[in-house]
């Protein structure tokens, strides 16, 4: 068993000091051979644990032959606006609209597809411009609106793709395809593959974190979208809950101490012990280093979600509701700690972007809650010097519609989904920084030039991290699987 | 033949039948092969997954024309290589087979490079080997209809209790192996036990067993369990896997519903021991067996407990065509463990099933009067069938027949009343209508004069216009038909604000004037509605359907509703009256349209209302005019004078509102004048408006029915299967599209697979015999597996879900099918299947092994040792809580909800309102079960998301397991009650092994003994010491120990406890 990047973490209060005191990273890299392992090694007698066949913390290190080449992105964070956020009031700018206010969306453009049950039997639908405000920032002199005054700041860091497109036309479906590469349900999901095929540079926490904003309302989600699908359970994504038990079952009953906690496990290790002694199955010894993770969690997990020690100006920079956990401000600072951690693969979900009507006050208030703390995460990473081999990754599961859903009025309306062009945006590990791929037409209706479709999307994510989508491969029901299945190319323009 | 002495007899010059050089590593590989090859062991494996995916049964994809899975594609000569053939049989050097898979050139090399597809040295010796030896094709051996194999006779008899057992040991003979000895009894009791009810034996069992020195001691042992309801329940609990069940509809809504009874009925059904085929032939189509009964009909929910999308908005057709496709996939996958689904978008890459064949299958299950998108208001998804007790059956029939009492009642006073009509008639009586304008009954009247959307009769009843974002838009009004009418734009719609709100038993007639442009051929006209799709069209309207009239009535469209349109289209650009008058029977016949006056034509489409029209809300919605929520409305279109009357209007009402002239003419009649159909007319006025023993009865049938439609309100639901009168066209869609319809397809099963023989009918039921017919070669084969896979951790065929090509071949192929025959022959005997399996030695083996048998069989696919398999998910909550006592028994019913750490279904929505009381302690499979967020405890320990068919679950060992089993407060709480328990003991010591006892079936040895007194004396001086340590023992979980004792005692042997059920010896069972 070799630990390319081992960063256990010790469950000596000194040690633990000692880390901090020093360069976390280089430290970490520094130890071969982490002291989590150490521990768990004298614990068992290190061949009694070698000795059984496959590796007893099943999963941990990937598939053999990966990463295929270079990663470029060590660790991705994947801040999932949910529910489709409107292209039109935020970066994909439409000057023309602005006369075109009003009419009736012509079926040249339109081409005759297919709308969603909620708007396609409308008799009218009237071309709708921005009621926000554009200007172009930067040297890269990108158009941001000015809902997103923060992401303005950062647009020389940040790579647009405004061709996005997607199948999907409705949530369930659209999300469950960004997220796992297929529109029903049963797939694997990004981390999860991730996970499978690369392992995890951590040992003490999962590689595959999914983080949820509370309270935000709008479409439900469903913890398939962070699903295994048909690889082996242990490479689902686990959500990490704001609260006192931030994973499921972390703490012990209340008021029984991690040392007593350790002393029932060395004596539970004695019994399974004995259970060896007389079976010889390793499932025994694996399950043996499971309690062990377990318990190593149970330090980790805490330590790696205690804010305590940010500075005041950290949380200036993410805002204020950094400080309250849960909140989509405060699962981005958290993320950035887990990034630092070396956790492979940070979900995190934003709900509320689906603005059907009402559309002014709603993204609004959604930029607001949004905005400053995703603009602060790749702030953040980059003064930490860890932008450049991590990737961070902004978008939803489609765009919305040109015309307006409902009722158009001077300052209220409403758009539909919009399946057929949206815009995402990266930055940091090896995509090109400052930079806008993709055009779409003057109503933001049609892409004109450069489409990316979502198996691109994963194709170019995988190639980020070091994997030729076509060959990180699993075999179930006799049939190889792919994150891409069988689409996808990667965006070589978008590559720094 | 060595080939290595080959090569060198190359070398040296002499010409032999194989004059080509290999490569040294294939040469090694060779050298190792077996004397003999077997096409379906050695060579299609390797042809099905490296070369199948270009060179197989998918026509679209087939490269160069060949197939390398029919011999005749691969002998002959190959299209774009003229003279050159792919194999040729015995001869190496010829076969461009060979060249092809050896060479480095990447332009020649097979597979491809680009296909990521690479053969091992070893393959590649295979298929030398192979094309040697003649290339010798075989069919596949699934697709062969098994044969009852010959017990083979083998030299250890002795330790043989039954044939399985000859067949297992033949094959360890062959390997030198001998079987193990049988399992220490307690274990071997814990394991029969866990396999047959689910839960752990009794302290109490154990004991009886151990005493019991009886030849049989170990049957006697093994009926009883299979006589206890508990073995139904754990049947079922494997079958809630294979059919997909949950408690809630999926997707991203993921709402609630009640499927309970179906579960019911399975745990029924196994512990009654149904025979498997009537079991399958039930689920699949019970609804067409002759009269069916309720069970019947009930059975075939199994086809309707897929996920289903109430996400507004989304396509209908898009999630119709998905249920079916599920169905197809699910019987493809549960019954025949084929891969089916794999033949959606193209043919199968692998397996004989071509996408011709998929929709083929699709038809049987496509003529379902169902709903894509499902109803947002929680309506159960049609078809449903009303789920009533015997009871509530005796009450329905008992009002039902009180209602046709009234309803006879009417026609007789028509009858009788005939005299007073001549009367009536001849008297002239009726001039006296001539100046009333309109019938009685009216009771709204909205004329759009001087623009307002007042209703004329009371004005403080005020109408409105709304649309989508808004709920206050500026009425337009224009030229009416008299004076001013009202504009509709498509978008917006007049709301009567709660008017016309009927349920279904309440007689109505609704009407209006309306021109309606040329050019447009859909939208509604007026509707009494929420919505559109999205709440199943509940309610009624009118609307422009393909330039036809489609009247509808529905409680949840299209299954539970009432459907009709017009013969004739509907002229445009001129004012028309549209009337329909409804006489509250829930028939299409009492559901009629009238266009200026005179009664349309109608073809019925659906004739099937159940359930109440309306929502029963405060708020309930009235009639609306011109457009709806996420429906088309009549842009362009001027209406005027909509009436609303609480009865339905006889024919010469309906003139008098239309056309009083016309009316007035007829009124004013001499009596000897009156045309016949004019008598007519009047006699069903005169029965209305001036009989009032008919009116009385007309009241009294309406109150009857009522009270009937209120008694069938409250009586679930369930959904089931109901075959539509007529076949819905089924097509093959192409790249799997739902509305790319290629060629029309029938009902039909795959040829490969075998044959539908020609007597049997073309429909799900003709399916169903289909697959249990005798000569069908996989549902017996692939059932016999999965049990087998119960017992053993792993099928003969370890891939459950495959028997394809690309699946696994059997480990003992003649045992598989000995079984698959014997339980066809048994009658498809389930319980006899298991007994045989559970009595045989192969079984009931110890698992304890030598480390060198596990070196060679790490897997234990020879059987030289018994089974060691983690209880599954259900097993270790089910075992916490039966050894400690807690466990809530019952059976059946609805799902509960336990324990759950707070805030887990916030992401969908929704809150966890956790039961209380002996709901907290029922047996997993009663979890509910959330297809979105799926319960912590049991999706830890692998228990699937069950959005789709599972066979086989996975098996993992993760941190998060461990987390778990020690501090989820189900076994923290079952701990504390173990824990109190231990302190009533005299000793601890007794209290302890009891306990272990208990939780893993055996006697702690005096080793584990001896860790546990001293993990009780530590935690126990550290609990004394530290007050407060151990509130978390005592306070997890609503059970409150014996406040008498010890509490510090308590939480001590509650940590023992927990450690006993963290241990090996209890998670797994061996």
């Amino acid at each position: 068993m070799c630990h390319h990047h081992d960063i256990l973490r010790s469950n000596s209060k000194d040690l633990q000091k000692i880390e901090k005191q020093i360069d976390r990273r280089e430290f970490l890299t520094k130890t071969s051979l982490g002291l989590g392992a150490m521990a768990l090694g004298s614990l068992l007698g290190t061949e009694k644990l070698f000795a059984s066949s496959g590796n007893p913390v099943s999963g941990m290190n990937g598939i053999p032959g990966l990463p295929h080449f270079a990663q470029r992105a060590k660790r991705i964070v994947y801040l999932f606006q949910s529910g489709g956020p409107s292209q039109l009031e935020t970066f994909d700018y439409k000057p023309k609209l602005y006369d075109l206010h009003g009419q009736d969306l012509p079926a040249s453009v339109r081409q005759g597809q297919r709308l969603t049950g909620m708007s396609a039997d409308q008799t009218a639908f009237p071309m709708t411009s921005s009621i926000y405000k554009f200007r172009q920032y930067g040297e890269s002199r990108a158009w941001v609106s000015e809902l997103m005054p923060h992401t303005a700041e950062i647009v020389d860091d940040l790579c647009f793709i405004k061709s996005m497109h997607t199948e999907q036309i409705n949530h369930d479906p659209a999300i469950t395809f960004f997220q796992t590469g297929h529109q029903l349900p049963g797939r694997p999901s990004i981390g999860s593959w991730l996970s499978y095929g690369l392992g995890s540079d951590n040992q003490n926490l999962p590689s595959f974190i999914v983080l949820v904003s509370k309270n935000a309302g709008g479409q439900p989600l469903y913890s398939r979208l962070w699903g295994n699908g048909f690889l082996p359970t242990e490479h689902q994504g686990v959500q990490f809950r704001s609260g006192k038990d931030p994973v499921l079952y972390l703490n012990n009953p209340e008021n029984y101490e991690g040392a007593d906690r350790r002393q029932m496990l060395d004596y539970l290790k004695k019994l399974n012990e004995a259970q060896f002694d007389s079976y010889g199955d390793p499932e025994i010894n694996a399950r043996i280093a499971q309690y062990e993770m377990a318990y190593r969690m149970q330090t980790s997990v805490p330590e790696a979600t205690d804010m305590s020690d940010e500075p005041d100006y950290v949380y200036d920079m993410y805002g204020e509701d950094s400080r309250d956990p849960g909140t989509y401000a405060a699962n981005c600072l958290l993320a950035r700690k887990l990034l630092e951690k070396d956790v492979k693969f940070v979900q995190l979900y934003h709900q509320g972007w689906d603005q059907h009507g009402s559309l002014p006050s709603g993204i609004k208030s959604q930029c607001n809650k949004t905005d400053r703390a995703s603009a602060a995460l790749v702030k953040d990473l980059k003064q930490r010097g860890l932008l450049e081999d991590t990737l961070v990754i902004w978008g939803g599961e489609f765009g919305r519609t040109v015309y307006s859903q409902g009722k158009l009025t001077a300052d209220n309306y409403g758009r539909d989904h919009h399946p057929r062009c949206f815009t995402m945006w990266m930055a940091g590990a090896g995509v090109k920084p400052g930079f806008t791929y993709g055009e779409t037409d003057d109503f933001s209706y049609n892409i004109v030039k450069d489409p990316v479709h979502v198996h691109d999307f994963h194709a170019t994510l995988l190639h980020l991290t070091g994997v030729d989508h076509e060959k990180l491969i699993f075999k179930h029901q006799g049939r190889r699987y792919r994150l891409t299945d069988v689409h996808g190319h990667v965006v070589k323009d978008i590559l720094a | 033949m060595n080939f290595n002495a080959l090569i060198a007899v190359f070398l040296i010059g002499t010409i032999t039948s194989c004059s080509v050089e290999l490569p040294e590593d294939v040469a090694l590989e060779y050298d190792k092969l077996p004397q003999e090859l077997d096409f379906n062991v050695h060579v299609k494996p390797i042809l099905s997954d490296k070369c199948f995916l270009c060179h197989g049964p998918d026509k679209a994809k087939q490269q160069a024309e060949l197939r390398l899975d029919l011999a005749e594609s691969a002998y002959s000569e190959l299209i774009n290589s003229p003279g050159k053939k792919a194999v040729v049989p015995g001869k190496l050097a010829k076969s461009e087979m060979f060249h092809r898979i050896i060479s480095h050139d990447p332009e020649v090399l097979m597979p491809t490079p680009k296909s990521n597809l690479t053969l091992s040295a070893h393959e590649k010796a295979v298929l030398i080997k192979w094309i040697e030896d003649g290339a010798e094709y075989k069919p596949h051996w699934a697709f062969i209809k098994p044969e009852k194999r010959d017990v083979p006779a083998v030299s250890n008899a002795d330790w043989i209790k039954n044939p399985i057992d000859n067949f297992i040991i033949k094959r360890l003979e062959q390997e030198n192996l001998q079987p193990s000895s049988q399992a220490e009894k307690e274990l071997l009791l814990r394991r029969v036990t866990f396999d047959l009810t689910g839960l752990p034996p009794t302290v109490e069992n154990i004991k009886e067993f151990l005493n019991d020195e009886s030849d049989n001691a170990y049957e006697k042992q093994v009926d009883k369990l299979l006589k206890s309801p508990q073995y139904g329940e754990k049947m079922a609990m494997d079958w809630m896997d294979l059919s997909r069940f949950a408690d809630t509809h999926g997707y991203t809504v993921d709402r609630y519903r009640d499927m309970s009874p179906w579960r019911d009925w399975v745990i029924k059904a196994f512990n009654e021991n149904m025979p498997y085929d009537k079991f399958i032939e039930w689920q699949l189509a019970g609804d067409l067996l002759p009269n069916p009964s309720k069970e019947q009909i009930l059975a075939t929910a199994f086809n309707r407990i897929h996920p289903q999308n109430m996400e507004g908005g989304i396509v209908p057709e898009e999630f119709r065509v998905e249920y079916v496709l599920d169905r197809v996939n699910t019987a493809g996958q549960a019954f025949m463990a084929l891969t089916v689904a794999c033949a959606k978008c193209h043919d199968h890459k692998y397996d004989p099933i071509s996408q011709k064949n998929y929709y083929e299958m699709s038809a049987f299950f496509n003529n379902v009067e169902e709903s894509g998108q499902i109803s947002w208001d929680n309506a159960m998804p049609v078809p449903t069938m009303l789920y009533t007790t015997e009871e509530q059956d005796e009450v329905l029939e008992f009002l039902k027949s009180t209602a046709q009492t009234k309803a006879d009642k009417l026609v007789s006073i028509r009858v009788s009343e005939k005299e007073n009509f001549q009367d009536w008639i001849s008297n002239e009586k009726y001039k006296e209508s001539v100046k009333s304008k309109y019938p009685k009954g009216l009771i709204a009247h909205f004329d759009f004069e001087n623009s307002q959307l007042k209703d004329r009769l009371n004005p403080s009843q005020k109408g409105g216009m709304k649309r989508v974002g808004s709920s206050s838009e500026n009425p337009e009004f224009g030229v009416g038909k008299t004076g001013q009418g009202l504009l509709l734009d498509g978008d917006a719609w007049f709301d009567s604000h709660g008017v016309g709100a009927f349920r279904k038993s309440e007689s109505f007639s609704v009407g209006l004037n309306v021109k309606i442009p040329e050019n447009l051929e859909n939208g509604v006209i007026f509707h009494k509605s929420e919505g559109a799709a999205l709440y199943c069209f509940r309610g009624f309207h009118l609307a422009l359907e393909n330039n036809k009239l489609q009247v509808l009535m529905a409680h949840t469209a299209p299954g539970n509703a009432i459907i009709e349109y017009t013969k004739q289209d509907i002229p445009r650009d001129q004012w028309i009256n549209l009337m329909l008058t409804y006489n509250g029977s829930s028939k299409a016949s009492g559901l009629k349209v009238y266009l200026n006056g005179v009664e349309l034509e109608t073809d019925v489409k659906n004739d099937n209302l159940y359930k109440d029209i309306h929502f029963g809300r405060k708020d309930e919605p009235g009639i609306q005019i011109g457009a709806r929520m996420r429906g088309k409305g009549i842009g362009g279109a001027t209406v005027d004078d909509l009436m609303v009357f609480d009865q339905e209007l006889t024919p010469l009402e309906i003139i008098q509102v239309v056309d009083y002239e016309k009316f007035r003419d007829i009124m004013s009649k001499r009596h000897s004048e009156l045309a016949e159909v004019e008598s007519a007319m009047l006699e069903s006025y005169f029965l209305l408006n001036h009989s009032k023993v008919y009116k009385k009865y007309l009241d009294e049938l309406e109150i009857a029915r009522m009270t009937f439609s209120d008694s069938v309100e409250s009586i679930q639901e369930v959904m089931v299967m109901e075959e539509m009168p007529e076949r819905r066209k089924t097509y093959l869609l192409e790249r799997g599209l739902y509305d790319a319809h290629g060629e029309e397809v029938l009902p039909n099963t795959p040829e490969s697979v075998f044959q539908m023989p020609e007597d049997l009918p073309r429909n799900r039921l003709g399916f169903a015999k289909w697959l249990v017919h005798p000569d069908h070669p996989l549902t017996a084969r692939v059932t016999v597996n999965r049990y087998w896979q119960n017992y053993f951790g792993r099928g003969i065929v370890r891939t459950t879900e495959d028997f394809g090509n690309q699946g696994e071949l059997p480990t003992h192929p003649e045992l598989l099918d000995w079984l698959a025959v014997d339980f066809m022959d048994s009658g498809w005997d389930v319980k006899a299947l298991q007994k045989l399996i559970v009595m045989s030695a192969t079984y009931r083996q110890s698992s304890k092994t030598s480390n060198e048998l596990r070196e060679l069989d790490g897997e234990n696919i020879l059987l030289a040792r018994g089974p060691a398999v983690r209880l599954t998910a259900e097993m270790i909550r089910d075992n916490a809580l039966m050894t400690s006592g807690l466990l809530n028994t019952k059976i059946g019913g609805e799902s509960v909800k336990p324990y759950q750490p707070t805030g887990l279904w916030k992401v969908n929505g929704y809150n966890y309102d956790q039961d209380t009381g002996d709901k907290l302690y029922r047996r997993s499979m009663y979890t509910i079960w959330k297809r979105s967020v799926p319960h912590p405890t049991l999706a830890t320990f692998d228990a699937p998301g069950r959005s789709e068919c599972t066979v086989r679950r996975q098996k993992t060992n993760t941190p998060l397991q461990a987390l778990v089993l020690l501090n989820d407060p189900t076994y923290v709480e079952a701990s504390k009650v173990m824990g109190e328990k231990i302190a009533k003991f005299d000793s601890i010591q007794e209290g302890i092994t009891e306990t272990f006892m208990k939780l893993t079936g055996r006697k702690p040895s005096d080793k584990e003994l001896k860790i546990l007194l001293e993990l009780q004396e530590k935690q126990y001086a550290e609990f004394k010491h530290h007050k407060g340590k151990a509130t978390g023992w005592l306070t997890s979980g609503e059970y409150e120990p014996d406040g008498k004792l010890d509490a510090d005692l308590i939480a001590a042997n509650a940590v023992v406890a927990s450690a006993i059920m963290n241990s090996d010896a209890t998670i797994t069972k061996r």
